[in-house]
């Protein structure tokens, strides 16, 4: 399959720091999630792929179009919904005004084709019946929603989802995953997300990133595969694990290398991520009991 | 619009109607703006009217029709500046970025209209002698200041959004630059016009109000849209300074406002303007910031 992203030895340093080293990607349909710790450069990858910033070494195309040049960036951006990490509203507008506005900014200039647009995007982030309410005035899952329907406006091919569930109640988070599941039908999606469940419940490909390098890239099933035969239950904290916590039945439950003879648990995606990050410099994989 | 012949007022069906001749049009998407929305207005309340429709209309297109109205009348009334502009037969879709502007807003523009009747005070207190020293230092600052908190990541809560839009930067960036420098030269226009006894005198703040603005703009390609206008609002002020410790006598007008320094400004913003021209691609692009 022709991946709607490719991008090889993507590299961009802010002063002395190094924040994406040489990262080569290549996003096909489906939603791949892009986890990592603070300071990952998770971020930073998708400000390059969505055009806000360019990097100072490699190169990406999306549909084939450069953005490196003028005309080819014009293109990305015909194919391309960003959500922001914190997306800025004018708190006057209602949830219409302002997914038109950004319409516009889509150069969808025609007023009836465009307000019909906007409805189908209000109506897709399940905005129906807040169209018409000012922006302050709503909860920070339903701002993120006009901000998901702002991003889907145009009916994008690559959507680039910056953190989008963070600050969210569960139950918001929930919805808003249902949200970006739908989203993700027949389009390519690139979802940073500091949530291991995000990744479980609605990527079929997940990127590790640390310290601007790729760490690891696959499936969800395989991230969770590293840490087979490393996750075990012990009554006190096992001081070789590389990480430890207590579970709510009372025991700790240990990542690492298991002593001969432990009580070996099911591993989930977010120890094979903890193992993943483990070793490498500046990334604390230490979880308090 | 062209209406029948009964007269009053529309609803009901009972009022005057649309032509047959525009629904025609409408039925075939042809009807433009602003009679497009006034036919959408008047279909709602209007069985009449919406029959003639369906009997003029091929069924496909009536429905698209009915689909428009529908998405019409989910949108909201636009508000006073939005509303204001499309009187001025400014598009729909202009107006709604312009809407978006920070220093478009009533707060801005009433808090310029402010300042500037407390200087226009404070000058004719002085009476109409030499030159309106105070208002012409003040004038061409308030542009530049409206420019500069009209477009940027600090300023614009929806930047990130806007420049990985199509729209190229640049152009969203002159849109709302000329109308934030027509809505703030009219402004200093009409405390211009508070000052007859001074003359033309009064109107040496035009030029310079160019120049800074144009100056502004050309720097925020390279410094970003805070500190480059800061640079220049700073440097007139010290430009002034200068000029009025050089100045003999101490009552005739500063260098700036001089015929020289009116040619000099004239130079400078049509130079920034060039150059702002040939910077217009860094618009395209967000500033670095870690992240």
């Amino acid at each position: 399959m022709t991946p709607t992203v490719s991008a090889s030895g993507l590299s961009l340093r802010y002063g002395g720091t190094r924040a994406l080293d040489d990262v080569s990607l290549r996003l096909s349909a489906g939603v791949t999630g892009l986890l990592g710790p603070n300071g990952a450069g998770k971020t930073t990858l998708l400000r390059v792929l969505a055009t806000a910033v360019p990097a100072d070494r490699g190169a990406f195309t999306v549909l084939g179009h450069d953005p490196g040049t003028s005309r080819g960036r014009q293109e990305v951006r015909r194919h391309l919904g960003y959500l922001p990490q914190t997306p800025g509203f004018h708190p006057d507008f209602t949830p219409f005004e302002f997914v038109d506005y950004v319409a516009i900014l889509k150069e969808l200039t025609d007023r009836a084709a465009r307000h019909r647009e906007v409805r189908r995007v209000l109506d897709e982030a399940g905005l129906d019946g807040v169209r018409g309410k000012r922006i302050r005035k709503l909860s920070g899952g339903m701002r993120q929603r006009v901000a998901l329907a702002a991003a889907l406006v145009g009916d994008p091919a690559f959507l680039v989802l910056d953190e989008p569930t963070v600050g969210l109640d569960p139950e918001q988070r929930m919805r808003f995953r249902e949200l970006i599941a739908r989203a993700g039908e027949g389009r390519t999606v690139l979802l940073s997300t500091h949530q291991t469940e995000d990744v479980a419940m609605l990527c079929h490909r997940v990127v590790v990133l640390a310290g601007g390098t790729v760490r690891f890239d696959g499936t969800p099933a395989e991230l969770t595969a590293r840490a087979a035969g490393r996750v075990w239950s012990s009554a006190e904290r096992d001081p070789g694990a590389k990480a430890g916590w207590r579970t709510g039945l009372g025991t700790f439950r240990n990542v690492g290398d298991p002593p001969v003879g432990a009580d070996l648990l099911e591993p989930t995606l977010e120890d094979g991520y903890l193992l993943t990050l483990d070793g490498l410099d500046g990334v604390d994989t230490e979880v308090a009991a | 619009m062209t209406y029948g012949t009964t007269g009053g007022t529309s609803g009901g069906g009972t009022g005057w109607h649309v032509s047959e001749e525009d629904l025609r049009a409408y039925a075939r998407g042809g009807l433009p703006a602003p009679l497009l929305w006034s036919a959408d207005a008047h279909l709602t309340a209007c069985a009449h009217c919406r029959a003639v429709l369906a009997d003029v209309s091929d069924p496909a297109a009536l429905d698209a029709g009915w689909e428009r109205l529908d998405a019409e009348l989910d949108a909201p009334r636009p508000g006073f500046l939005e509303s204001l502009l499309l009187r001025l037969g400014i598009a729909d879709h202009t107006a709604r970025l312009l809407a978006a502007t920070p220093a478009l807003r009533l707060s801005w523009l009433g808090a310029v209209a402010a300042v500037l009747l407390l200087t226009v005070a404070v000058t004719l207190g002085r009476g109409a002698t030499g030159s309106p020293t105070l208002f012409l230092a003040l004038a061409p600052l308030l542009p530049l200041a409206g420019v500069a908190l009209s477009y940027g990541p600090v300023l614009d809560p929806t930047y990130e959004m806007a420049v990985v839009a199509p729209m190229h930067g640049f152009r969203l960036l002159m849109i709302r630059t000329v109308a934030v420098l027509g809505a703030g030269l009219g402004l200093n226009g009409l405390a211009t016009l508070a000052l007859p006894g001074y003359g033309l005198r009064a109107l040496a703040w035009l030029l310079p109000a160019l120049a800074l603005t144009a100056t502004g703009l050309a720097l925020t390609a390279r410094l970003g849209p805070v500190l480059a206008p800061s640079l220049v609002g700073g440097g007139w002020i010290a430009l002034l300074l200068t000029a009025d410790a050089a100045r003999t006598g101490g009552e005739g007008p500063l260098a700036p406002f001089t015929a020289a320094g009116q040619g000099v400004s004239a130079a400078v913003a049509v130079l920034a303007a060039g150059l702002l021209v040939l910077l217009r691609d860094r618009f395209d692009l967000s500033g670095r910031r870690t992240a």
